[in-house]
């Protein structure tokens, strides 16, 4: 982790996305660069090795190797895309993301009370990125994850998939999927899908099974039904993942729509992009 | 009283523990690590908070995994008790056992790890090695972040009852008991970090350039040799497994 950030991130009102601007490409933007896709690489690729070499016998106990790649390469891949994220947030788009943690876990225990059966712990994670784009929002998954391991180790190894769910919530907040209500669960179900498909193996190969009792209990139906372990884990996690990220981006576009204005418009990302619907406030704060 | 750990030490420690036992895959190895966690979690002083957390996560995952396994193994051979499409098997309930005791000696070490460091020293053990402070901020800030925001929320909770908030009732009322709470809770939050970038930033937060560090953490030479032979030990144990799982795979 010798990456010294070389270059002030670019001041003015358009910083708000380092990502995805080819304009200046500097020695220190193109270091950025090659973090990213290495990380992206390394977690594709651990993805990619775990579901063709899944131990087919998994009657001599738990794949002792396919965990540690598990553990190893997911992880590794969210260093890295933290590493390259992290150095040129500006310091608006920084402190947000100990408040998107801690939004994680409280808004994640609050909507425990209403009694529905879902994790909705990535409501933090995708504000942040609705406010502050894709690589806020990947940086901020996998950071709060790392975080909240302190309090619940078990999460750790999921940083990977919260770090795509902030990067797609970005995509989706700059695509304008958030001006209108309807299309943020659409949005959500999509980024279900993938974050699913990517956490399964972890949930098979490092803890032979989900934390919870409901979706334990659905991993059961498809493992009654003769399915191997990750086929059983990924369609569970087919099941909920789509839902609750429909969910979660609901409720993270209400909340977005609830906050003054004042406060939205203060994001160069939301206002370089036309997040949400309706016209730009007259007096662009320091421009 | 020796030396206190360096914050390094005990999380190269932890990890590498974790990782051991991980590439070990021996429950009898897993269960030891777990015990030997625990006491010294309550020698620290912080056994029930440990132990706390730690149930917390391991009570729903050991169930979920002994329903599973125990009950759905298509794989086991050996079964000892059926009722219709449910078999008991000695390989589901001894993969249960394998997975659940790994898991759990994992959680209760890194558990050990945070609930014993200093965050302070730890932040300042990590930028000493050139760590972003960016990073640093995050941790930090989170941690000290996360109970105030519990004591917020009961408050925005008290003020919303005083103005005829009732909690309870259908599904929808406490959809809407909810809103009226979490809004606040965001928007002040928001409101707050909008202010705290400002203070950091005037204090050339986003600057590059080295830091100074108020706080000195000793880190004596014998700790930096023991992390080493921590490292070491770990890795070896890893390139065992692996190199055992797949010989052909020329990984070693």
């Amino acid at each position: 982790m010798s990456q010294q950030p070389l270059t002030l991130p670019a001041t003015g009102p358009g910083d708000g996305s380092a990502a995805g601007r080819p304009a200046g490409t500097t020695t220190a933007q193109r270091n950025r660069r090659l973090l990213e896709l290495a990380g992206a690489a390394a977690i594709a690729a651990t993805y990619l090795f775990l579901v063709l070499t899944q131990p087919a016998d998994i009657a001599n106990g738990p794949a002792s190797a396919a965990a540690l790649v598990a553990l190893g390469g997911f992880l590794l891949g969210a260093i890295l895309l933290v590493a390259a994220a992290l150095p040129v947030l500006p310091t608006s788009t920084l402190v947000l993301m100990p408040v998107a943690l801690v939004l994680n876990v409280v808004l994640g225990q609050l909507m425990g009370t209403t009694g529905l059966p879902f994790y909705l712990d990535a409501i933090g994670t995708v504000l942040i990125a609705v406010l502050a784009g894709p690589a806020a929002g990947a940086a901020t998954g996998a950071l709060s994850t790392i975080v909240w391991s302190f309090f619940n180790p078990t999460v750790l190894p999921f940083a990977a998939g919260a770090a795509l769910i902030g990067f797609l919530a970005g995509l989706a907040a700059r695509s304008g999927l958030f001006r209108r209500f309807y299309l943020a669960p659409v949005a959500g179900f999509v980024t279900g899908i993938l974050a699913g498909v990517v956490s399964a193996p972890i949930a098979a190969f490092v803890f032979g099974g989900t934390a919870g009792l409901g979706t334990g209990a659905v991993v059961s139906a498809f493992r009654a039904m003769g399915d191997t372990l990750l086929a059983a884990i990924t369609k569970q996690a087919l099941i909920s993942d789509p839902m609750d990220k429909a969910i979660v981006f609901a409720i993270a576009a209400l909340l977005v729509y609830a906050l003054p204005r004042r406060t939205t418009f203060q994001f160069a990302f939301v206002r370089r992009f036309r997040v949400l619907a309706g016209k730009t406030p007259a007096v662009t704060p320091d421009a | 009283m020796p030396a206190p750990l360096h914050p390094l030490t005990s999380l190269t420690a932890a990890c590498c523990t974790a990782a051991v036992t991980t590439a070990a895959g021996s429950w009898p190895l897993s269960v030891a690590v777990s015990a030997a966690a625990a006491v010294l979690a309550v020698r620290a002083g912080a056994g029930r908070r440990v132990l706390t957390a730690a149930a917390a996560v391991l009570l729903p995952l050991g169930l979920s995994l002994l329903m599973l396994h125990g009950l759905f193994f298509p794989e086991g051979r050996t079964v000892l008790a059926a009722w219709g499409p449910a078999r008991v098997t000695a390989e589901g309930l001894a993969f249960a056992l394998e997975a659940g005791t790994r898991t759990g000696a994992c959680v209760l070490v890194l558990l050990l790890f945070s609930f014993t460091v200093s965050a302070p020293d730890l932040v300042a053990a990590l930028n000493v090695r050139g760590l972003p402070p960016q990073f640093s901020f995050v941790l930090a800030s989170a941690l000290t972040l996360l109970p105030a925001v519990a004591g917020r929320l009961g408050a925005i909770r008290t003020a919303q009852e005083s103005r005829g908030l009732v909690l309870g009732g259908g599904a929808l009322a406490r959809l809407a008991a909810v809103r009226v709470q979490m809004v606040p809770l965001v928007l002040g939050l928001l409101e707050e970090s909008g202010h705290r970038a400002q203070a950091l930033e005037a204090r050339g937060f986003g600057r590059p350039g080295p830091r100074t560090s108020y706080r000195e953490v000793p880190d004596p030479p014998a700790q930096r040799r023991l992390r080493a032979v921590l490292l070491v030990l770990a890795a070896a144990a890893v390139a065992l497994r692996l190199g055992a799982s797949w010989p052909a795979a020329g990984l070693l």
